[in-house]
């Protein structure tokens, strides 16, 4: 009982941060198509990719919304990091460009499988490197690259995305959950936004017993979760 | 023609607005915050700010109270187009809008770039249009 009315609260708070986040791809297309018309120019991508990025948000919201009502089963299975993070990179490549932001895959070595769900990860880091992109061209540096990475740290694997900036705080993080859903601009040393991508990877990972947390990466910070080995699947 | 100073943090929308204001014979300087809106303004004086409230760090509010501290921006007009609806303003938007001297309020999300074009103008003196 306790559960399902914490679940309940999670999934209202994420649906008000969604709702505030879809207000932005929405005005985006909105003037997009505005000054097209103005300027009698038919640029259709730009409003085709932003249009799909949005799209993508509400999937991966109703994603973490199922998952916290315990309506949707997630089951484990053996996972390779690599190759999710290599998928989540493709699926970021558009948005990226639209906002010229470079993104980048290192994988630290080679590494068994983990025990994840892969579609659930890979919404997770979607979601998150979606909300970097929108996030990180504010931060007024001239080139903005956005690493896709893994590591291996004392845990387990390290599923991650980094970048030069600073903001991304362990405090910054818990001061965000905590306004979730109630403040417009719950990560305000960080994003314009409400952040909502950051939230429903969040919310996307706990459902899979893993834990959104601030990590670094050969002197990057970033945003990742730590992957246990499975142990089944190793040869040696 | 007038320069305009469009402090937005998003770059998709700051594009659209750019690319709009160009085609409108006007010339437009993006800064997606605070401090480099400040370095903006220097270096070339604007005749009319568009300002979002909601910026990364620093925000609109700290913007514009180290804006007017400058005595050569103090009757720069500034159009504030936010996502933060009136209805959040409520008691203190006459405290701000005197205070920090601002000309208009616009609500993004129901403000077409048409009208943000026409309150451009209706704002700026007939010598800079």
């Amino acid at each position: 009982m306790a559960k399902s009315i914490r679940a309940s609260i999670i999934s209202q708070q994420l649906l008000l941060s969604v709702a505030e986040q879809l207000k932005l791809p929405l005005l985006q297309i909105a003037r997009q198509a505005e000054v097209s018309q103005l300027n009698n120019s038919n640029d259709l991508q730009t409003i085709q990719t932003t249009a799909d990025s949005a799209l993508r948000l509400i999937d991966n919201y109703v994603l973490a919304v199922q998952l916290a009502l315990d309506q949707h089963q997630m089951p484990l299975e053996p996972v390779s990091v690599s190759a999710v993070l290599y998928d989540s990179g493709q699926e970021l490549e558009r948005l990226a460009r639209n906002y010229g932001v470079d993104v980048e895959l290192h994988i630290g070595g080679r590494f068994g499988t983990v025990m994840a769900n892969r579609e659930g990860l890979q919404s997770a880091l979607v979601s998150l490197g979606s909300a970097l992109i929108e996030a990180l061209p504010s931060s007024g540096q001239p080139q903005v690259k956005l690493q896709l990475a893994t590591h291996r740290c004392r845990y387990g694997i390290v599923a991650g995305i980094y970048t030069d900036t600073q903001q991304l705080t362990a405090d910054a993080l818990r001061h965000g959950r905590r306004l979730m859903g109630g403040s417009r601009q719950p990560l305000t040393d960080f994003t314009h936004t409400a952040g909502a991508g950051v939230f429903v990877a969040d919310s996307i990972l706990s459902a899979m017993q893993l834990k959104l947390q601030t990590s670094r990466h050969n002197g990057l910070f970033g945003l990742g979760t730590v992957l246990e080995l499975n142990n089944q699947t190793q040869l040696v | 023609m007038a320069h305009i100073l469009l402090i937005e943090p998003d770059r998709l929308l700051a594009d659209a607005y750019r690319q709009g204001f160009l085609a409108s014979g006007h010339t437009v300087v993006m800064c997606a915050g605070a401090q480099a809106a400040i370095f903006a303004a220097d270096e070339k004086r604007p005749d009319i700010v568009i300002l979002e409230f909601q910026l990364t760090g620093h925000s609109g509010i700290e913007f514009m109270y180290e804006f007017r501290s400058y005595a050569e921006w103090q009757t720069i007009p500034v159009i504030i187009q936010t996502q933060i609806p009136p209805s959040e303003f409520t008691g203190s938007w006459a405290v701000l809008s005197n205070e920090l001297g601002i000309s208009g309020y616009l609500y993004k999300p129901n403000t077409t770039f048409r009208q943000l074009l026409n309150s451009v103008a209706a704002i700026l003196t007939p010598a800079a249009v």
